[in-house]
């Protein structure tokens, strides 16, 4: 009788977990099924690159069903509860699905709430509709003040407001309105980016730019009609467009189920992903607690040791593969020009890498490589 | 002197920067003036950090000190 493992959740973890197992395990020992409430899966990396017109929802998308390896079963349904200690996953519709082995990679969701007047005030690329709708304010921006930067605390991908600095420089020079605009920078830290070498990187790349880092700016609240945003610290800038992270939260399933912590993070063990308590679950990708950024990259290796000792375990052996908190960023910086940077869980001051063509070149390759080499689980 | 009790504490060891500031200003957006936050941190640049927030912010440092590898900072919330 095969083992089951069920997969809450289709992005970049499940599905790169989903398919690397599925290669390895014989059908008669294991199970795979996904479970997912949306039939399209996006490359949301490439959000950025739609918020400039670069690229655009069919180039970025793919049906989610045609993702998988064989021995993998997609399942489109939204799961309502999970229950550990029943091993039991409760769906929408009233169906229940039980399992031997479950990975939770349900990601991060979207909290407009804890910052007033963020819905109607700021622009952001975390959605694909709202980088289309960037877009278009992008093309309707005759000039003016912009405001961009780090909106709400705990959000996907700690360099994309830098991204999104970089490439709106960029955006207004190629429209020649650059010289009737400033952009302004706002960041919660003492400096635009938290690691400090890098920082060096882009701080002297902003002033190369005329790019105004404004720190200690914790975004407290919008007024739309006012156009200004207001900081914690008692500050207040105008703006004509304001471009901002907005703030995440884990998802809604993980809240009902009372399995995270109040802003819905699963606590896990750093190193085997385990969740705090099972031995026969575990979370992976934004979904987790762990001090780690909220990337695809990460969910990515995670997903990988996850399967690792999955199959070793099916195997007889012991669980060996270890998650050292592994990350890998390329830095889109416009101009042709991308830096990057690496980090794990005992080395989180390497150098920024001064801003190369080849880097970017390396980023846009990602684009590509991401739906058959990362996907597949084949790196 | 009697022992000054946190009314929060926030537990970020093992966390890298920004990590433990950031975690600070999550705390200090729900905390009302008056209340005191315990920061708990392992990172060494916490301290030069905390400093410079401190400073901008118009917050009070109460006590920095440091013990087996950890750093424990009270800060009294003085301005909002």
């Amino acid at each position: 009788m095969p083992k089951k493992l069920l997969i809450v959740g289709g992005g970049d973890g499940g599905t790169i977990l989903a398919n690397r197992l599925a290669r390895r395990v014989k059908r008669d020992d294991l199970e795979i099924e996904v479970i997912d409430k949306e039939e399209t899966h996006f490359y949301q990396p490439g959000f950025l690159f739609v918020a400039f017109g670069e690229a655009d929802r069919r180039s970025i998308s793919k049906q989610r069903a045609r993702l998988y390896s064989p021995g993998v079963r997609f399942t489109r349904a939204e799961v309502r509860r999970i229950d550990l200690g029943r091993r039991e996953v409760e769906l929408k519709d009233g169906g229940r699905k039980s399992y031997d082995y479950l990975v939770i990679a349900t990601g991060s969701a979207l909290n407009y709430d804890d910052i007033p007047g963020f819905k109607e005030g700021a622009n952001h690329i975390w959605t694909l509709e709202d980088a289309e709708r960037l877009h278009q304010a992008l093309k309707n921006f005759k000039g003016g003040s912009v405001v961009i930067g780090v909106g709400g605390l705990t959000y996907k991908c700690p360099v994309a407001p830098l991204e999104i600095a970089f490439l709106t420089d960029e955006f207004l020079r190629s429209r020649g309105l650059r010289e009737k605009s400033e952009i302004k920078f706002v960041s919660p830290l003492e400096r635009p980016y938290g690691p400090r070498l890098l920082n060096r990187v882009i701080v002297e790349s902003m002033k190369e730019r005329g790019i105004e880092p404004v720190t200690f700016f914790t975004v407290d609240s919008i007024d739309p009609q006012r156009r200004e945003v207001h900081s914690l610290e008692g500050d207040s800038l105008k703006y004509d467009m304001l471009i901002l992270s907005p703030p995440h939260r884990g998802a809604e399933v993980i809240l009902n189920s009372g399995i995270g912590d109040d802003e819905g993070w699963i606590p896990v063990d750093r190193h085997y992903l385990r969740i705090r308590d099972y031995d026969d679950a575990f979370a992976i990708g934004d979904a987790t607690n762990l001090p780690v950024p909220k990337t695809g990259v990460i969910a990515h290796f995670e997903a990988s040791t996850v399967a690792d000792n999955l199959y070793y375990e099916l195997r007889g052996m012991e669980r060996r593969s270890m998650f050292d908190g592994q990350s890998f960023c390329i830095i889109e910086m416009g101009r042709e020009q991308a830096s990057a940077q690496v980090s794990n869980y005992y080395y989180t001051e390497a150098p920024g890498l001064i801003p190369t063509r080849v880097l970017h070149l390396a980023k846009l390759s990602m684009n590509t490589m991401y739906w058959t080499c990362i996907l597949g689980g084949y790196i | 002197m009697s022992e000054i009790k946190p009314t929060v504490t926030v537990d970020a060891r093992g966390l890298t920067c920004p990590g433990p500031l950031t975690n600070l200003i999550k705390a200090y957006r729900k905390a009302n003036v008056g209340d005191v936050i315990e920061v708990l941190a392992t990172d060494p640049g916490f301290k030069p950090d905390l400093e410079a927030w401190a400073r901008r912010t118009g917050n009070e440092i109460i006590s920095v000190s440091e013990e087996g590898g950890t750093i424990r900072a009270l800060i009294r919330v003085s301005s909002k």
